[in-house]
């Protein structure tokens, strides 16, 4: 494994095409719920990704080592790409004279397979690195209260993608400065500034810590704090003839990393032939609608069953003045060898988790 | 007809190759040639203009960069740390007059990330062009190699006829010379010595254009040479230049990640400043690149088109020249093509050059 900088590690052909289909493949396994991220732009980066590397347009592929998903210059590098796609396209001409021409000189041949790259690629949606929005679910102007929902993705600075999504109502009144404003026919929203920074900025934070920083902010009431995260990814993938092994090089020290880590030193350390995956994707919600907390994620418990005695007081205190209730999930996609990795972390945090099959090519 | 000597090399079909030659035709020929030169030029001008909005877009960039640490360094603080930095965060996209705790510095990194990120791209993109630019030049001297072989065995063809009929006008001469002044017979050879003074004049006009022609083909192919050269040099800096600032990037995004976040969490000055001097240097780097362009557009193709400007001049005058001196001294040119063909026959025989002349 290449750790080139700072949780940084870098694949090269025919390793790095085998990880993106692995871990394309994992995505639609999953089957993502709204909750996530979304999957098609995400698959169409990793598919933009493979390309430019098969095409030879870049030489590595830079993957978080913590998370094992591509980091922020790879995923910079597929947006970049685009858009420069269309001016690109222009000045290269047309590509059947460039495929014409391909036997004259390398720079035709190259330049044919970048064109088609292009032009796929000008029209397709891609994973954003940041995306924030405002919704408006419900405007009554008589009271002066609106809903809305405020959507995140952001390539957060642990190496996992996140989705958050907020649900709130704000009760407008004179005297207040409003986080969201509405424009004047009240059909679109766009959130303060220092409320959009609040909401990035606490992204990372889990769903029950988020609605109590956002709870009761500037006259809003959250009825809703969602998380979707993709990430953690460890791979295994044989490099070249298989005698060596590119594996997620940082993986976290959980318990899943834990019993990643076993198993790379188990049963994994004589797998040299056969690339392996896990995928694991959370959610996490904090809500006025949910019956039970409880936490159904092997390697995230809820945050009273993490506090020591002396906290839990002041914890169930806090909580008293917040409505909400806290549900936690993760379900994991595996390949074969990778399974028992999944098992054997839900079964130590006493979880059942969905493990999804990801097959062998 | 009564001449001993061999008439039939009158009739002889000289094989040029080609579509025959004139002044005319050789001045649209090599009109043709220069056209595809000056496209490529052209194209270098465009290339030169987009050159210059990426400097300024660049400049920008490492303004706003270098303005944030240095204010993150202390060494521009004028009225207090806070109040200057206020000031340069109105330098980051999307910020305008919002106070540094209203965004994330994080998110402002990326952006900052994402922006230098596209200007190297931008910068790179051009080596494709250039390389397509080249590689079309390269044809092009292959194509202008082809016409000046072709032209140089025209010229030898042409030298070769000129010969024999200088020999054919020898003869008849001498056999003038035996027959009765105002015979038939010396009417007959009269009438020959004009047929063969009326090829000569012919001939040695197309020893004269597949000569001029094959020189300025030369010298348009020199041309093209160094236009492709400069062509080639300008891509190999480029490619050097982003290639580095795209590896700093790529090397530095996720210490950008880590120290927006800690920014974020706990405003890690000096380590941010780090970060910022990371993506400064990137910048730096490709700015330096687009730097040296600029003056490298300078010194090499402003100059080049001044070189090709004046060898339209040349060109140009010469054909006149041709063209007047051929109507004014027909004699003195089929000597000229009789010395030069008969200073061709008596030198010692080489091996066949495509060049030749």
């Amino acid at each position: 494994m290449t750790v080139v900088a700072l949780h940084t590690q870098a694949l090269v052909l025919p390793e790095a095409a085998t990880y993106l289909d692995l871990l394309g493949r994992s995505l639609h396994a999953a089957r993502l719920s709204n909750a996530f991220p979304e999957r098609r732009p995400l698959q169409h980066s990793l598919e933009t990704l493979a390309e430019s590397l098969r095409l030879g347009l870049h030489g590595e592929l830079y993957v978080d080592s913590r998370a094992g998903l591509p980091n922020l210059a790879s995923l910079t590098r597929a947006l970049t790409d685009k858009s420069v796609a269309r001016e690109s396209l222009a000045r290269m001409g047309d590509r059947a004279a460039l495929e014409a021409r391909a036997g004259e000189a390398e720079v035709f041949a190259r330049l044919a397979a970048k064109h088609g790259y292009y032009e796929k690629l000008q029209d397709r949606e891609l994973a954003p690195v940041d995306h924030q929005r405002v919704l408006l679910r419900r405007h009554d102007p008589a009271s002066g209260t609106a809903a809305f929902r405020i959507e995140l993705t952001k390539l957060d600075a642990s190496g996992v993608y996140v989705r958050l999504q907020i649900e709130l109502t704000q009760v407008s009144s004179l005297w207040r400065r409003k986080v969201i404003d509405l424009d004047k026919d009240g059909e679109t929203a766009a959130a303060s500034e220092a409320f959009r920074a609040m909401v990035y900025r606490c992204a990372d934070l889990d769903a029950e810590a988020l609605f109590m920083r956002l709870h009761g902010a500037e006259g809003v009431s959250v009825e809703r704090v969602q998380r979707g995260v993709i990430g953690p990814v460890l791979f295994a993938v044989p490099i070249g003839s298989g005698v060596q092994v590119a594996r997620t090089a940082e993986a976290g020290d959980d318990a899943l990393g834990r019993e990643w880590h076993a198993w790379s030193v188990g049963a994994g350390a004589a797998e040299h032939e056969r690339p392996e995956l896990l995928a694991a994707f959370a959610t996490d919600s904090a809500a006025l609608d949910i019956r039970d907390e409880r936490s159904n994620d092997p390697i995230s418990p809820l945050l009273r069953d993490r506090l020591r005695d002396q906290e839990q007081a002041r914890y169930r205190a806090l909580r008293e003045r917040y409505p909400f209730k806290v549900f936690k999930d993760r379900k994991f996609v595996a390949t074969p060898g990778l399974k028992a990795v999944a098992h054997a972390t839900c079964a130590a945090a006493g979880t059942k988790n969905m493990i999804y099959d990801l097959q062998y090519r | 007809m009564s001449s001993k000597a061999n008439l039939d090399v009158l009739s002889r079909q000289v094989a040029y190759s080609g579509e025959g030659i004139s002044v005319k035709s050789l001045e649209t020929d090599i009109q043709k040639e220069r056209t595809i030169q000056d496209n490529k030029v052209e194209e270098l001008k465009v290339l030169r203009e987009r050159n210059v909005n990426i400097q300024n877009a660049m400049a920008e960039e490492l303004k706003k960069l270098r303005k944030f640490s240095d204010y993150l360094n202390g060494t521009a603080t004028n009225s207090g740390f806070w109040a200057g930095f206020k000031e340069v965060l109105s330098y980051i996209p999307g910020l305008g007059s919002m106070s540094m705790s209203q965004r994330s510095i994080e998110e402002l990194l990326k952006a900052q990330y994402q922006i230098s990120a596209r200007r190297v791209k931008e910068a790179a993109e051009y080596v494709d062009t250039l390389k397509q630019s080249e590689q079309d030049l390269y044809k092009e001297i292959d194509r202008i190699n082809v016409r000046i072989v072709e032209m140089a065995k025209n010229e030898r063809e042409a030298l070769n006829y000129v010969l024999e009929l200088k020999k054919l006008q020898e003869q008849l001469e001498a056999e003038e010379q035996a027959v009765e002044a105002g015979s038939v017979e010396q009417r007959d050879i009269q009438a020959s010595v004009d047929k063969v003074r009326a090829k000569l004049a012919e001939h040695s006009t197309n020893v004269q254009l597949y000569g001029s022609a094959e020189e300025r083909y030369a010298r348009l192919k020199e041309n093209t040479r160094k236009l492709a050269d400069t062509i080639r040099n300008l891509a190999q800096d480029i490619q050097q230049y982003t290639t580095a600032s795209s590896i700093k990037l790529d090397m530095a995004s996720a210490q950008i990640q880590a120290i927006g976040r800690a920014a974020d969490a706990s405003t890690v000055m000096l380590e941010m400043k780090r970060s910022l001097d990371v993506m400064t240097e990137s910048m730096n780097v490709t700015t330096q690149f687009v730097s040296d362009t600029q003056m490298f557009f300078r010194s090499n193709l402003d100059t080049f088109i001044q070189e090709l400007d004046t060898f339209d001049e040349k060109t140009s005058t010469v054909l006149e020249d041709n063209l007047r001196k051929s109507k004014e001294i027909e004699d003195a040119r089929i000597q000229a093509a009789i010395d030069k063909a008969v200073k061709r026959a008596g030198a010692p025989a080489s091996p066949a050059s495509p060049a030749a002349s």
